[in-house]
């Protein structure tokens, strides 16, 4: 059963038509089977070798006929269901419901106390983890942060630790080594039981294809194995407009979804039934300054169509649509963000990933976090669209009203009014005087003040004493395996 | 028609601007031909060609790839014009000889392809292993290419560690005094380079050549 009442009539937008979608659909299988994908890891070749892929051992390349690709579709879920921590909440990614989703894995942090952008330490992400558990329209908290106070080794799951102790919300997460993902199930084993660590997943794995149209050892190792263990992944292809892809935006999305089939064929083979999602983190190459852009208005287009191609295999779907180019939280950092909230929440797609970040997916700011829920909050709302019935129509009240009259004092309006709006947490809409009587603030000093005191009230609610011990455990053997004792007080 | 000296290699500088190969293979025979001395064709025509389009590009009045293609314009160039050299019994000289990869188990392959070509552009020799290079392999590299430099990319925080490791192994083989080493990608600091022994970091490519540069003087 899904938890998602049926929309009346919703804003939706779509870039490409039925037509494009079928030739893009058909040139990426084109390209499958005639040029093919290189994939490093042996065991994934002999795999698709099995099942009747024409392998070349020596390149390394498999040319992925048209059957194999329709059987793995025909093998995937059509939603993922991502529990809290407690294992009773959950959200669906499915249709046209939208979540918003902390961006992973920077290696920078905008520290809000002094805006100085250095290295992480464990701390900040404990932080990160607990304002986003407050956050009401961010749903997914993500390992933010790759902390520095942890040897580099460990530093992938440590981080996971840090955030299922500090956050009860789904985590976005990933692994930059090869035993990362079996760690990672024990540390889930933990908490919920090793019997629901792929029974009820509350991490998504995410799983970058290395375009052009390949497969690298380190992210099939961690695809196959979340498969195995049944946890979701989202394979995110990164298509950079006239760097690793085309220049040209449906070149872009063609080999992007090339790069999809192929990883979803090798989990659907590792694993019938594998709950993955479709996701991406399309980049503009600036080609005047060597910079991998995420805040270009085509990205938006590149993700859109994602989400329509994803919708037409029936698969979930998810984009990198919220961080900015910007490098510092300033307007640019805002407009960035609110198209691509917009545009994520139009086109459906079920992860809008990246909340907080900044610099090419390097850094990480809580102010940003903040104002990017007002964002996402408002473009829910848009999506939402417009309640029509009579009651909403009004037209009795206005007659009641009368010709200048004042809605101020009728029971509708009080009754209506919030219901109709969304009302941001953050932006300004007090009279001038008002604004100024509060201190003439602007936007940046407002989210700060809510940072703080989010970090001063809030407190998550904490794991049962036995489970925080278990995963406590836990973290500790893995550490002690590459001969980490000691590790930092989150 | 015979063109004189100046127009041929103004020619050849302007399609190595225009990173079209096929007219640069055409007018470095064509130099030949003339007997034009080759190697001031390399430094007049191809060299200044790209040393100019690398400055446009800073000053972001070019585009990377159009970078990109001039240096392959350029490599084209060279070696048509090398034989003749040879033959002459001069040599090219390169401002440096680089040798550059991605360190062993990460496969982001950009920025170091960047930099490679930024220092192509600024007119080093370089040597371009790719990427997901193994330790061993930079150290058969420096006794393959003997290099001036040797140059280690990463983008992943665990993979910095492959660095580190690499330069042991550099130490290791008793080649450490013969190049200087010098590292950079996203996660890397200055004092990460200190620490790891390195003599070098840079963060971005611009610096990269800077820093390079500044290696080889003080030589
Ligand atoms: C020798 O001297 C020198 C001197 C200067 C040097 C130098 C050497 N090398 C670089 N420089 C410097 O000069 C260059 C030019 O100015 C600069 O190079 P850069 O490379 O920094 O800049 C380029 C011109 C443009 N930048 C880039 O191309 C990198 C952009 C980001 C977004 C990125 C990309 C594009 C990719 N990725 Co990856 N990727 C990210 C990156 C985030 C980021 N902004 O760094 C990062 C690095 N990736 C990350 C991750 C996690 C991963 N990625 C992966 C894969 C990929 C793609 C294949 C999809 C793609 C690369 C495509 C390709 N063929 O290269 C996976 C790893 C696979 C592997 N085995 O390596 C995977 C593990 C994801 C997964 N779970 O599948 C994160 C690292 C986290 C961490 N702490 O380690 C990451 C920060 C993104 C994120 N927030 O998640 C300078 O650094």
């Amino acid at each position: 059963m899904l938890n998602e009442v049926a929309p009346l009539a919703r804003p939706r937008i779509e870039v490409l038509d039925r037509d494009e979608i079928q030739e893009i659909h058909e040139s990426s299988l084109n390209i499958l089977s005639r040029v093919g994908v290189k994939v490093d890891h042996e065991e994934a070749l002999k795999l698709l070798n099995s099942i009747g892929v024409d392998v070349d051992f020596n390149k390394r390349v498999a040319r992925i006929p048209e059957h194999v690709v329709r059987e793995a579709l025909s093998r995937t879920p059509n939603f993922v269901r991502l529990y809290h921590r407690d294992g009773k909440q959950y959200i669906d990614l499915h249709e046209w419901n939208t979540y918003f989703v902390v961006g992973s894995a920077a290696y920078y942090y905008m520290d809000f106390r002094t805006n100085e952008v250095r290295r992480p330490v464990s701390r900040d992400l404990a932080e990160v983890a607990k304002v986003t558990d407050y956050l009401p329209n961010t749903h997914m908290v993500s390992t933010a942060l790759v902390p520095a106070d942890v040897p580099e080794i460990i530093a992938d799951r440590w981080r996971m630790y840090v955030v299922i102790k500090n956050c009860s919300k789904p985590i976005d997460t990933g692994a930059f080594t090869l035993e990362g993902v079996p760690d990672a199930a024990k540390l889930m084993a933990a908490v919920v039981g090793e019997e629901n660590v792929g029974r009820k997943p509350f991490m998504i794995f995410a799983a970058c294809s290395s375009p052009p149209l390949k497969w690298s050892a380190l992210t099939l190792q961690n695809l196959m194995d979340c498969a195995r263990y049944g946890i979701p992944v989202h394979i995110i292809p990164m298509p950079q407009t006239g760097g690793t892809a085309p220049a040209t935006i449906a070149g872009a999305i063609t080999q992007a979804n090339a790069e999809f089939l192929a990883g979803l064929v090798i989990a659907q083979f590792t694993r019938p039934g594998a709950p993955i999602v479709y996701s991406g983190s399309p980049t503009v190459f600036d080609q005047r300054f060597a910079t991998s852009c995420t805040g270009y208005i085509e990205v938006g287009l590149i993700s859109a169509a994602t989400s329509q191609l994803a919708k037409f295999y029936r698969i979930p779907s998810g984009c990198y649509t919220m961080v900015s180019d910007s490098k510092t939280v300033d307007a640019q950092s805002s407009l960035e963000t609110a198209f691509g909230a917009l545009i994520s929440v139009l086109a459906g797609i079920n992860m809008a990933i990246g909340s907080g970040m900044l610099l090419e997916e390097n850094c990480i700011s809580l102010i940003k976090l903040a104002i990017d829920d007002d964002a996402a909050g408002s473009a829910l709302r848009f999506a939402r669209g417009i309640h029509v019935d009579a009651e909403t129509i009004a037209e009795k009240v206005m007659e009641e009203v009368g010709p200048g009259g004042l809605f101020l004092k009728h029971k509708h309006t009080r009754s209506w009014w919030r219901r109709e709006h969304f009302i941001p947490k953050l932006l300004d809409k007090r009279t001038t005087d008002m604004w100024k009587r509060g201190g003439s603030k602007d936007l940046n000093t407002v989210a700060r003040e809510y940072v703080e005191k989010i970090l001063r009230e809030h407190s998550p609610e904490p794991l049962p004493p036995d489970v925080e011990k278990i995963l406590n455990e836990s973290m500790q053997m893995i550490a002690r395996k590459y001969g980490v004792e000691k590790l930092p007080e989150v | 028609m015979v063109l004189v000296d100046d127009d041929l290699l103004s020619e050849l500088r302007e399609a190595t601007i225009n990173g079209d190969s096929d007219r640069v293979e055409e007018l470095s025979r064509k130099v030949i031909e003339a007997g034009i001395d080759p190697l001031e064709a390399v430094e007049k025509a191809l060299v200044k060609g790209i040393l100019e389009l690398g400055d446009r590009w800073i000053n972001g009045e070019a585009f990377i790839s159009d970078l990109i293609a001039a240096a392959d314009a350029m490599k084209v160039g060279l070696s048509i014009l090398k034989n003749e050299i040879v033959k002459r019994g001069g040599a090219i000289k390169f401002r440096g000889r680089i040798v550059i990869g991605t360190v062993e188990g990460d496969i982001h392959d950009i920025g170091k392809s960047i930099v490679a070509s930024l220092l192509e552009a600024s007119g080093f020799e370089v040597i371009d292993l790719g990427v997901d290079v193994p330790p061993q392999r930079f150290v058969e590299a420096i006794r393959e290419y003997t290099p001036d430099i040797v140059g280690m990319s990463t983008l992943l925080s665990t993979t910095m560690l492959k660095q580190k490791e690499t330069i042991e192994m550099i130490k290791q083989a008793g080649l450490r005094d013969r190049v200087k080493i010098i590292i950079g990608g996203a996660p890397t600091t200055e004092e990460w380079a200190r620490e790891i022994g390195a003599d070098g970091w840079a963060p971005d490519g611009i610096s990269a050549v800077e820093l390079v540069k500044r290696l080889l003087n003080a030589k």
